[in-house]
């Protein structure tokens, strides 16, 4: 007769099993709570950041209110207002206005845009984003 | 026995570590970068792709910007460049004599006719007169939103007489392009873009860029998927401006390309009636089944062009013409924001 | 001797089998690596009734196999990592006797997803990959636990067989 491999009482699990299982989902677990806690503490505060033809012209935490005025040259110029969390163009004088229709952003990778001016207010940083890239 | 073992767990060990240095190595340490530009098609480019340094990013991107600018004077309307002859000069030439053009205008025109026998009609590359006509009223109507006005239609009709596709005499041979009617003239605004943002995104396969995100104002292409091998996650915008939903839907896209047409970004309000950009060639007028329409497919100029059609259709004709084709599909958003979709589209929502 | 290959062959056919069913099955709930691990059941019985030896041979044979006929060099690069760490572990963890068949499989779930994620950290070059660890030591222990309980009950009722046969 061959030793069983099997507890001797034939149940599938001995108390080791139990505390291995045990030890493992609290592993499981205190890793994803630190993760978590790590994770919160290194996403870097979301940004409104400011381009001109392409440039960096300046960044401004969504957690501030405040209004930007975006003087440039020939006196054209976009007003930039973060409120509640979101960026706004609240006035521009570019002819069509379409970055002033546009709503708040507020997600990471979100973008005003003001092509007569030639400038982007993208959101930078924050949470992860949402898409790659927008169609419109 | 235990040394049988030993070798064992070695050589897979070097064999994991192999693999994974070959897997590594395809991907080096390559970093994600974005970037931007004007000046070309009167749009914003973006571009999304992965390089082992910023300095390498920045070249790659100089060379696309240099690329596409040279579609973007190609394909112009409105201005004419040193030492290259565009569509403007051809517009110029109308039926006084053929002009000698590079092969990818030609390449364009013959993408143009094959759209509007595709879309019969519905796409037109021949109808600069009356887009011109449009296009003043408009630019008028916005600088000037108290003198905002419509084009008579009978100047509407009178210019719609010299649309015929016919007239535009290509020779292939000769490389030269001929608007035989005096009248007539090209506007590819509804190709132009998406055909360049193809051939962009082949030049940029070219200089051996694999993983490249391209939006050129929102007429977005693929080359490839992200390089963890994920497709790239485009947001559909959501034409309703006031509403704090930014998308309305989100399409996963590796290798194709998806272009929108829309009424709420280019458009003029006439007593309160808002008239957008794109003009129905069968009435001459903006036409109001949709705010918008999105397009999906392999090709960024078909894209482009099936979008615009599909803006002038109603959704069963749309429907069944993109239904017909292999690798379209599309999504129809209605102005009270209902969203209809071909049977395939789903495939690429987000899961 | 024979009966030995053969019983090897028979398994490796086996856990085959298996990993075609699970790749049919796809129990995709958004994350890479989340399996049940039907596989890992053929090796876990050949460990106990068999051998050592016969339980590497047919691991190895299995993983390569399905490599070139569902997955690729990449996929396959993976499957190694992973299941060399799992039976390497299991091996060690049988031989001290500290745990039952149900313990031997949990280590085994988790030490799989553990070699998966390392290769994948030095592949991808990120460490936000860890990110995944909390999930994939989960999911490593619920299938462990489900394959163990499954193990204990084929043993069982083959052991005798096998022990007659020897």
């Amino acid at each position: 007769m061959v030793k069983s491999a099997l507890p001797a009482d034939g149940r599938p699990m001995k108390k080791n099993d139990v505390i291995l299982i045990v030890v493992l989902l609290m592993t499981a677990f205190a890793a994803f709570v630190s993760i978590s806690l790590y994770s919160k503490l290194s996403t870097r505060e979301a940004e409104a950041v400011v381009y001109v033809k392409g440039e960096e012209q300046g960044r401004y935490p969504l957690s501030q209110d405040t209004v930007v005025e975006l003087s440039l040259e020939n006196g054209s110029y976009n007003i930039l207002q973060i409120r509640e969390g979101k960026a706004d163009i609240t006035e521009a004088s570019c002819p069509d206005k379409i970055c002033v229709k546009h709503r708040p952003v507020r997600g990471k990778g979100e973008n005003l845009v003001c092509l007569p001016n030639q400038v982007v207010v993208e959101i930078e940083n924050g949470e992860k984003s949402e898409v790659d890239a927008a169609t419109n | 026995m235990k040394k049988v073992y030993g070798a064992i767990f070695l050589a897979v060990g070097i064999i994991v570590f192999a693999g994974a240095f070959c897997l590594y190595g395809r991907n080096g340490k390559l970093q994600q970068y974005q970037g931007q530009f004007f000046d070309c098609f009167d749009t914003v480019t973006t571009v999304t792709s992965y390089a082992a340094s910023e300095e390498e990013f920045s070249d790659q991107m100089q060379l696309l910007k240099e690329k596409l600018l040279y579609y973007h004077q190609l394909y112009d309307i409105y201005h004419t460049y040193e030492g290259i002859n565009n569509v403007k000069t051809i517009n110029d030439a109308a039926g006084v004599k053929a002009v000698k053009v590079e092969p990818e205008l030609i390449n364009l025109l013959r993408l143009g006719r094959e759209m509007y026998e595709q879309t019969q009609g519905k796409f037109q590359i021949a109808y600069g007169s009356v887009l011109s006509l449009w296009h003043d009223c408009r630019e008028q109507g916005i600088t000037n939103p108290k003198q905002a006005k419509l084009p008579s239609m009978e100047e509407l009709s009178k210019r719609a007489q010299h649309t015929d596709m016919d007239k535009i005499i290509l020779d292939e041979d000769a490389s030269t392009v001929f608007l035989s009617d005096r009248e007539m003239s090209l506007d590819v605004g509804g190709i132009g873009k998406g055909y360049a943002v193809q051939r962009l995104a082949e030049y940029a396969k070219e200089l051996g860029m694999e993983h490249v995100l391209i939006s050129v104002g929102g007429n977005v292409c693929a080359v490839g998927g992200k390089i963890d091998e994920k497709p790239w996650r485009v947001g559909v915008e959501n034409p309703d401006q006031e509403s704090a939903k930014a998308y309305l839907c989100t399409v996963d896209i590796a290798d194709q390309s998806i272009v929108t047409s829309g009424d709420y970004q280019r458009y003029y309000e006439v007593d309160g009636k808002r008239y957008c950009h794109i003009i129905d060639p069968g009435t001459e007028m903006p036409p109001e089944y949709f705010a918008s329409v999105s397009v999906l497919s392999k090709d960024s100029g078909r894209a482009d062009a099936l979008s615009t059609a599909l803006f002038t259709m109603e959704f069963e004709e749309g429907l069944s013409l993109v239904e017909s084709l292999k690798d379209v599909e599309a999504m129809w958003i209605g102005k009270d924001g209902e969203i209809r979709t071909s049977s395939g589209w789903k495939a690429n929502e987000e899961k | 001797m024979t009966k030995k290959i053969a019983y090897t062959g028979m398994f490796t056919a086996l856990a085959f089998v298996f990993s075609y069913i699970e790749s049919l099955l796809p129990i995709n709930i958004g994350i890479a690596g989340v399996k049940l691990g039907l596989a890992n059941l053929v090796v876990i019985v050949a460990l106990y009734l068999t051998s050592v030896k016969a339980a590497c041979i047919l691991s190895l044979v299995r993983i390569v196999l399905t490599g070139f006929t569902f997955g690729n060099p990449a996929s396959m690069i993976y499957s190694l990592a992973g299941g060399t760490l799992s039976l390497g572990v299991m091996v060690l963890a049988k031989k001290f006797k500290f745990f039952s068949v149900t313990g031997v499989s949990v280590l085994g779930g988790v030490f799989h997803n553990i070699g998966q994620i390392l290769v994948a950290i030095v592949v991808v070059e990120t460490a936000s990959l860890l990110y995944y660890l909390p999930i994939l030591i989960l999911s490593g222990t619920v299938a462990g636990v489900l394959i163990g309980i499954l193990a204990s009950v084929i043993i069982k009722h083959l052991e005798k067989a096998f022990a007659i046969s020897e």
